[in-house]
């Protein structure tokens, strides 16, 4: 068992099992995961920060058995900051990532995925971005996930609302509405982009349903608005998912989705962590308006 | 006191009018539960059912029929039911006084609370003053929600409240209840009067609570803390389609991006 004692802002902790292979058929290491996220962390880290984190843990790697952990293990060391907070009318304690040395920590916990909720501990009741999650049903894929994606930003931009997508990181995508004000209310994001996906399914019957019943799923996209809820959480963009190859839930810029790589192939879209890393790097963060830029649901 | 009224309006006899508006009196204690599906825990809604056809009927094709032998009815609408229907009167009239002593408890349908309007407060305080200090009742005729109601006015503790009362054609009769055999001793009836006296005591109902209720309530905040609430799958619901003014401003929008594709 190889352990390796690091040390951030002069906090020294010890990692494990650095060479264990956590996504196997991709040779991808629990050392190769905490390196993704360390070079990551810049980017990330202001999409984590005070919002109550929720581990999904693979110790034994992608193919084995996960568990959701919403509390922070108790034995965290002193410099992980924890918060309050209320699921489902059960108060516990969470752990906020705002530190490198959490999100390392995390990591060493093997929490490949890492989810958050729409809001921040401090307003858990004021969403600060609206979401719609388009999941393709059996027979439809990114592809047709991107087709809904852009027929819906162009809806939102007619609304005057600007919104951005990413990766889900396993088969669709997610869009997100920055909103960044204090009166929102998840009863608001609920109601519009309930309404918004009824409205959509609507006029392309073929394509979008807004039902969450498997059967109505098959060869459509699913437009999950119900995920704008205090009680869910997201994936957080620039984690990675928990599948057979080592994808990213990553920022995209419309144009990739106008005209998507791959030659029809669904794949094409997909960010893998080494991609990942460099088009950050190069890019920056894709996702920084999400975390700043102020808008108003219109016509509630 | 800030409270929402049911029906707002005056009483009146004679020369007085006292403005009031009536609020409920009592809320029952019972626990409701909603009715669940075990496999998914979607709440459950009820629909009417036709066994002839084996279909669910919409609300516009159901009417109504006044059953005047098995399978033969007399269909009535809306309108004609209207038709007879009182008018909603503004007024509790008073037609009469009457001694509360000699209502028989039997007649006691529904307690109101009437509160005093502005303006209704001082001939409000005197009526409440003289009807309890000679246990006396007005008695009146007041329609709330469609139906004509016999009520009685009276007075406690400064506060009028209001008894809608059963018809004497609701009441059934007690002919045949009391049994008439067997000869009473005089010793018996004195024991049997003595028995009692020695359990009076003052009626004080807050000595007495629905026990069921507080360990029903009890049950539920346990499996509260054991975390066994169980949710609904969300997104089901059809009805709706959300606020009328962004749904008016979508379908616009909708209508032009296709115009132009």
């Amino acid at each position: 068992m190889s352990r390796k004692v690091v040390e951030i802002a002069g906090r020294r902790f010890a990692l494990s099992n650095l060479e264990k292979e956590l996504y196997p058929s991709h040779g991808f290491t629990k050392g190769q995961v905490l390196e993704y996220y360390r070079r990551m962390t810049e980017f990330i880290l202001p999409h984590l920060k005070d919002r109550a984190l929720t581990l999904k843990r693979y110790p034994d790697g992608v193919e084995k058995d996960f568990f959701f952990e919403k509390r922070c293990p108790l034995h965290h060391p002193p410099w992980v900051e924890t918060a309050e907070v209320f699921h489902k009318g059960e108060r516990m304690t969470a752990c906020l990532v705002n530190n490198p040395e959490t999100l390392l920590w995390v990591e060493n916990l093997a929490s490949l995925e890492l989810h958050v909720p729409l809001a921040r501990t401090s307003s858990p009741e004021t969403p600060d971005a609206m979401v719609f999650d388009l999941d393709p049903g059996e027979q439809a894929t990114i592809l047709d996930c991107a087709r809904v994606a852009l027929i819906l930003r162009e809806l939102l931009t007619r609304l005057e609302l600007a919104s951005y997508p990413k990766t889900s990181g396993q088969k669709g995508l997610h869009v997100f509405v920055p909103l960044n004000f204090q009166g929102a209310t998840f009863d608001d994001t609920k109601k519009f982009s309930k309404a918004v996906a009824v409205i959509m399914q609507k006029n392309y019957p073929d394509l979008v349903t807004a039902k969450m019943a498997k059967e109505q799923r098959k060869g459509k996209v699913f437009i999950n608005w119900s995920q704008n809820d205090a009680s869910k959480t997201m994936i957080c963009v620039y984690s990675l998912r928990a599948r057979e190859k080592p994808f990213v839930s990553f920022p995209l810029e419309w144009g990739e989705l106008e005209h998507p790589a791959g030659q029809g192939n669904p794949e094409g879209l997909q960010v893998m962590y080494s991609e990942a890393v460099s088009r950050a790097e190069k890019m920056g963060d894709l996702f920084r308006e999400v975390l700043v830029k102020k808008q108003k649901l219109p016509h509630l | 006191m800030a409270v929402q009224g049911m029906w707002s309006g005056t009483i009146s006899f004679s020369l007085v009018a006292i403005p009031v508006h009536v609020v409920k009196a009592v809320k029952p204690g019972r626990i409701t539960f909603r009715t669940l599906h075990s496999k998914d825990y979607s709440p459950l809604a009820r629909r009417m059912f036709c066994p002839k056809q084996g279909e669910i009927v919409p609300p516009d094709e159901i009417v109504r029929g006044y059953e005047i032998s098995p399978d033969k009815f007399i269909p009535v609408t809306d309108e004609e039911l209207e038709s007879v229907s009182p008018e909603r009167s503004r007024t509790i009239e008073i037609i009469e006084f009457i001694d509360m002593n000699e209502v028989d408890p039997i007649y006691f349908d529904h307690p109101y609370y009437l509160v005093p309007s502005k303006g209704g407060e001082k001939a409000y305080r005197l009526l409440a003053l003289v009807m309890s200090r000679t246990n006396r009742a007005g008695l009146a005729r007041f329609v709330l929600a469609e139906r004509e109601y016999l009520v009685a006015v009276k007075s406690s503790e400064g506060a009028l409240t209001l008894f809608t009362l059963h018809y004497s054609e609701e009441v059934l009769s007690d002919d045949g209840i009391a049994p008439k055999e067997g000869k009473i001793e005089a010793k018996e009836k004195s024991r049997m009067e003595k028995n009692i006296e020695n359990m009076m005591a003052d009626f004080d109902p807050g000595k007495y609570a629905d026990e069921r209720r507080g360990k029903v309530m009890e049950l539920l905040k346990k499996k509260m803390k054991e975390n066994v609430p169980v949710e609904a799958p969300a997104g089901e619901e059809e009805e709706g389609e959300g606020p009328p003014d962004l749904v008016a401003a979508l379908e616009d929008i909708m209508r032009d991006m296709k115009k132009n594709r």
